[in-house]
């Protein structure tokens, strides 16, 4: 009990009543104000589903994997979401392995409420056999770092590992169509969880002065105040959940206040998830496409060997060109960028999309995020039957990228999947090698970051022997 | 032999290593350490073909290749040691954290070899009846996860200043069926060989003091050997095969350790204020 005692870290009076003193006029020990939230940046790791985010000293890594399950008796077409948290010791000298402490056991509720009960990932597109077979996804989130706000962080370390995660693709097959293939990710590609909307948590912190709030706590000023708030909520500003556990009692003026402050860095927050998760997704596509010249000597590929060595001129209008067609298809739920390019990148990727889609093929970035996009308006059931109905049957019309035998090992290891299909055939390298020539900005888009990396290296070679 | 793996490498080759310390804020020493390649920024970036006498800093063509990362923090020394710990030695106590699922018989395996393998390397007299923990988080696996982790845990150690005799370094060795040995395996290539063994030696003495003072038995101490864990079935020849070349790679490890760790170094200690 002693030692116990002897190695929690406690604040001293006198760092308490600085802090109480400094709140009251407007200033914060960081420097920041009162409703400034610390600086966010969000990692994603290589493989789908997993994410690494920082806020400020708050360091959390988010991994998201699929299993497939019997479902619930109650619930036989949906598929279920469960949220593990680890309060890692590594993280606070107060941290113990063994049973979870109330507050891992109170963030791991707060996440699951804005994640599961407010309906953002859709459960019933889990369903791949009703009554027998579902997907149980798992979030296992880890707390590397306790700075303070472990909430908002895990929510959005949750969120964006959700975003990037993609579950393989199962077919019904054998006889009278009862036995479930799922496709492991050479064969086809995986596709991502359907999210309605991301739920967002923003904390504030009461202290014991009238009205002094702040948001986003550090952990010296956690360990201060008198009480504490969180709200979900998303971008639309619907309140997914709200939880004020104990405390000081508050003005209803000042919860009020707080909403209104949450919804605004709600639409903040979410608008920064999406953008990382847009270059994530991005770069995954990118590196599919890089694989192609390495592996086959075809014709198409000592094309696109040769198109390595175009100028760099074009790069920054293939970067502008590039993003333009992504934002349409994330925009779909939001306002439209620019009309004219909206127009134009909409009727192209919906096109690809429809027609990837039918086929189960796997498609390249420009029209695979379509039939990939989270932000459409939920499952569309005939998408759903057809895409679990049909058996690829690549055709050589449409833009694809099967994956040669060289695969890259992280990604070929979903848990459930039997792991033994033979990959694709390369014949249909020769066709779609063919086709890549066709979709200029996207094939010059792909090679230039390869000709950079290797420019870099070579430089870098130059450098260092 | 040439042998081909799925790399490229040839096997005596090692993959990049990488290795950053101080990355966690509460934690009094903290380090990562990563094989492989890897998107996120990095301190240090080499690349070793033991062959080649010189080490080339060339980027590899990773096409498809993965990464084993771990993170390792440090907190101590703590008060007080566990009841059955012996209280006139500081004792190290070690926490695995897998990347997902349940904690379970593999982890506590490696929790002990970790932990047997620090207290050898600690000089555990100097702070009697304290505990440092050491937690180990693994970021991904893709085969040599636990030599990477006694790496990441030895630079942990070292960033939180943990008294210690010496670092250690660790290596994973595979033998095949025809009895040659490559040289940190994949996961793929650790699945398919006959045997594969985790070894850790002593990291290699820079000393002023003239050659052959500190020999141990006619032999330099870092052939000695700290750890040795094997998996599968190999022949005594094998192993011993697999020890010269762990022992060579080592002294590639030891200088890479010993860089990264030497540029965190504060620049110079007698400008104090």
């Amino acid at each position: 009990m002693d030692t116990r005692l002897a190695n929690t870290w406690r604040l001293t009076v006198n760092e308490k009543r600085f802090i109480e003193t400094a709140l009251s006029s407007g200033i914060r020990i960081d420097g920041r104000n009162p409703f400034e939230y610390r600086k966010l940046s969000i990692k994603f790791g290589r493989e789908d589903g997993s994410s690494e985010v920082q806020l400020g000293q708050t360091h959390i890594m988010g991994f998201v994997t699929g299993q497939l399950v019997q479902p619930y008796r109650d619930r036989p077409n949906e598929g279920t979401l469960s949220i593990f948290t680890e309060f890692s010791p590594m993280a606070d000298p107060s941290f113990e392995t063994g049973r979870p402490s109330e507050s891992a056991v109170e963030l791991g509720r707060i996440v699951d409420r804005g994640l599961r009960e407010s309906r953002a990932v859709d459960t019933e597109s889990l369903c791949v056999l009703a009554g027998k077979l579902v997907w149980a996804i798992r979030i296992d989130l880890h707390i590397l770092d306790n700075g303070g706000n472990l909430v908002d962080a895990a929510n959005i370390a949750a969120l964006a590992s959700l975003l990037t995660f993609r579950r393989p693709e199962c077919s019904l097959g054998g006889e009278d169509d009862l036995e479930v293939i799922v496709h492991p990710p050479e064969e086809r590609e995986p596709l991502p969880l359907i999210i309605h909307h991301l739920p967002i948590a923003v904390t504030f912190g009461f202290f014991s002065s009238e009205s002094l709030l702040v948001i986003d706590p550090t952990h010296h000023e956690e360990a201060v105040m008198v009480g504490k708030m969180t709200a979900t909520l998303n971008a639309n500003g619907d309140v997914c959940a709200i939880q004020k556990p104990g405390g000081e009692g508050v003005l209803q003026s000042v919860i009020m206040q707080c909403l209104r402050l949450a919804s605004r860095m709600a639409s903040d927050i979410t608008k920064k998830i999406k953008d990382a998760v847009e270059t994530y997704n991005t770069e995954r596509a990118l590196r599919k496409i890089k694989r192609h010249p390495t592996s086959i000597t075809l014709d198409g590929s000592v094309n696109l060997k040769e198109k390595l060595n175009e100028p760099s001129g074009h790069n920054v209008v293939n970067e502008l060109s590039r993003k333009h067609l992504e934002k349409p298809r994330l925009a779909s739920a939001e306002n439209a960028s620019s009309p004219g390019n909206n127009g134009e990148g909409e009727s192209k990727s919906s096109n690809f999309g429809r027609s990837s889609r039918r086929d189960g093929a796997t498609s390249n970035f420009v029209g695979g995020a379509a039939s990939w996009d989270p932000y459409s308006r939920g499952v569309d059931s005939d998408f759903l039957k057809a895409s679990l109905a049909s058996r690829g049957t690549l055709t050589p019309k449409k833009k694809q990228q099967d994956p040669t035998g060289e695969r890259k090992p992280n990604e070929s290891k979903p848990e459930e999947s039997p792991g033994d299909v033979i990959p694709t055939t390369s014949a249909m390298d020769v066709s779609e090698t063919g086709v890549h020539k066709g979709g200029e900005k996207t094939l010059k888009d792909a090679v230039k970051p390869k000709h950079k990396r290797k420019k870099k290296a070579f430089s870098s070679t130059a450098d260092a022997s | 032999m040439e042998v081909d793996r799925a790399d490229g490498r040839n096997p005596n080759q090692l993959r990049p290593l990488a290795c950053s310390c101080s990355i966690l804020h509460r934690a009094h020493g903290s380090a990562s350490w990563s094989q492989g390649f890897r998107f996120i920024q990095t301190s240090h970036f080499y690349h070793f073909n033991l062959f080649v006498f010189t080490s080339k800093c060339y980027f590899c063509y990773w096409v498809g290749s993965g990464d084993t990362k771990v993170l390792a923090a440090v907190y101590g020394p703590k008060a007080g040691t566990k009841k059955n710990e012996n209280p006139e030695k500081a004792s190290i106590e070690v926490i695995w954290k897998p990347r997902t699922g349940q904690i379970g018989k593999p982890e506590k395996e490696y929790e002990i070899i970790l932990k047997r393998t620090l207290q050898s390397i600690c000089i555990l007299t100097i702070n009697p009846n304290t505990t440092t923990s050491v937690i180990i988080q693994v970021v991904h696996d893709d085969g040599a996860l636990l030599p990477c982790a006694i790496n990441a845990a030895c630079a942990a150690l070292v960033d939180a200043g943990i008294p210690m005799k010496h670092l250690a370094v660790a290596i994973c060795c595979c033998s095949a069926e025809s009895g040659y040995c490559i040289l940190d395996p994949t996961k793929l290539e650790e699945q398919k060989m006959k045997g594969f063994a985790y070894l850790v030696f002593p990291n290699s003495i820079l000393s002023v003091l003239p050659e052959g003072s500190s020999l141990v038995q006619g032999e330099p101490m870092e052939h000695g050997i700290i750890t040795s864990v094997t998996h599968g079935a190999m022949s005594v020849d094998d192993y011993f095969h697999c020890l010269e070349r762990g022992r060579a790679a080592s002294a590639k490890l030891s200088d890479f350790l010993r860089r990264s760790l030497q540029s965190k170094l504060p620049g110079d200690l007698s400008k104090a204020e």
